[in-house]
């Protein structure tokens, strides 16, 4: 799981207000190279939520991402390095996705999340 | 007509009647009733009360039933992906044909890939990148994507983030194993998740697709609630899906014949109770959506079963059968089924696609 897809994710169990972002509980995190693609960057900076990021990030062991950002960041290829690093090289093979209210434990394994609820979270 | 007994879902079907006035529930609970061996195949089922223990009985009943068949769905793609993949290749859908054309093996998987070109154009998804590069979608989801075909289509020709998600753990690996082949790790990724409660925020996807998913959907109603919810505001829903004929205004359900027709079909598919078109417009409606359209394009897939057949008859495809589980072989001996009802015209081919208002 990239974090770009971890951005994405959210507790949607019974009764809770707010489940994102998931915090994370990491084993097995892996570094996969992929193509550096700036269009592509740019067009998901915008709708990233960058504080959701960069603590996931942190959490992955990557801690070079600025806390605050502005868009004309995007100018700078460092910081478009850095923010393809962090959003689609660092992988989550296995660990847990932690609900931010009940705590409750989303396994991941093998990279695929398995989201599906209990039936009483429901 | 009337809202559900268990659920509170407006019914356009489906009713229990102890001969007393009728109490009704969805489409959904009766589906999972008929699970839980609490009631028989049809519709319309008379001299049951619900009440107190009982109806506490059934909604604990419910729940096991929808897991055993969200089990079901999951272990029946576990088992069969692979065989289909190795004889069809990634998509796991209809083709879309030219009527009455010729059509040899090889043309199959190219219809696949029509298939979704002429959903996105009939669903008005922006195709054109030197003008409206902002209406491109720019994140989709994939619900019930399967192996990923849809998802790694979609990525690629709108350069844009697919999240996909399945039931069927053994899916999710193989559709990532052929994203990272393809090199498409950074744009695709899947999820084990359930299209009932999909873990996703509101409002976040500008195209939510749906290719020959809900027909598994045991709620109809949560269904396309999940869909308007995810989608973002101006996004578009598409909704390929098999469905039953629409109910003539006398109708209140199919025939006997149709009804024993599709349960057989349900049994080998993990299916619950069908939808018809009209039924899925009324629920868009209700819930505010815009521009609905619908299509049946049953005539442009006629070819496609009878072709699924043939490919079971083949050398290969018998010995793969035979090496797959009994899930998988229940699957292929209900094929015909599939050529009766679409030839009696009980089966439908649908296409329904909408917006998401924009404020």
């Amino acid at each position: 799981m990239r974090l770009l897809t971890h951005n994405m994710l959210s507790s949607n169990i019974k009764g809770v207000t707010n489940g994102f972002p998931l915090r994370i509980e990491a084993e097995k995190v892996v570094e996969k190279t992929v193509d550096f693609n700036a269009d592509f960057l740019k067009n998901m900076f915008a709708k990233v939520e960058w504080n959701a990021l960069v603590e996931a990030s942190k959490t992955m062991g990557y801690f070079e991402l600025p806390d605050n950002v502005e868009s004309s960041m995007l100018e700078s290829d460092e910081f478009l390095q850095k923010f393809h690093h962090a959003l689609l090289e660092l992988h989550l093979e296995e660990g847990a996705l932690i609900c931010p209210e009940t705590g409750r434990k989303f396994p991941v394994s093998k990279g695929i999340p398995n989201m599906l609820l209990h039936e009483d979270e429901v | 007509m009337g809202s559900c007994a268990e659920c509170s879902t407006w019914v356009y079907g489906g009713q229990l009647t102890n001969g007393c006035p009728p109490v009704y529930t969805s489409s959904s609970h009766i589906v999972v009733l008929k699970f839980a061996g609490l009631v028989g195949h049809n519709r319309k089922i008379s001299s049951l009360k619900i009440g107190g223990r009982r109806r506490r009985r059934m909604i604990v009943n419910a729940a096991a039933a929808t897991e055993k068949l969200q089990n079901g769905i999951a272990e029946l793609y576990d088992e069969s992906s692979g065989i289909w993949e190795d004889i069809w290749g990634d998509h796991m859908h209809h083709g879309f044909y030219d009527p009455g054309s010729d059509v040899s093996e090889s043309d199959h998987r190219l219809a696949q890939i029509r298939m979704i070109e002429e959903s996105l154009r009939f669903a008005s998804v922006s195709d054109d990148s030197a003008d409206n590069s902002l209406q491109k979608p720019r994140k989709i989801v994939d619900v019930g994507c399967g192996i990923g075909g849809s998802s790694r289509y979609l990525a690629r020709k709108y350069e844009a983030e697919c999240l996909g998600i399945t039931l069927s753990p053994v899916q999710a690996q193989r559709a990532q194993a052929l994203a990272a082949a393809q090199g498409l790790v950074g744009k695709v990724s899947f999820q084990v998740a359930d299209a009932l409660n999909q873990p996703f925020p509101d409002g976040k996807f500008d195209l939510v697709w749906s290719m020959e998913s809900g027909e598994h959907m045991p709620d109809k109603a949560k269904f396309v609630n999940e869909l308007a919810r995810v989608a973002a505001p101006g996004g578009t829903i598409i909704i390929i899906t098999w469905c039953h004929r629409d109910l003539s205004p006398s109708e209140e359900s199919l025939t006997p014949q149709e009804t024993a027709l599709l349960n057989k079909i349900c049994d080998a598919y993990y299916l619950p109770a069908w939808f018809s078109i009209a039924d899925y417009i009324k629920l868009l409606q209700s819930l505010s959506l815009e521009d609905i359209k619908a299509a049946d394009w049953s005539e442009f897939v006629a070819p496609f079963w009878p072709a699924v057949i043939r490919s079971a008859l083949t050398w290969r495809g018998i010995t793969s059968l035979l090496r797959s589980g009994w899930k998988t072989m229940k699957g292929a001996l209900a094929m015909p089924l599939m050529v009766e009802g679409y030839k009696k015209g009980l089966i439908k081919f649908a296409i329904i696609t909408c917006r998401k208002p924009a404020s």
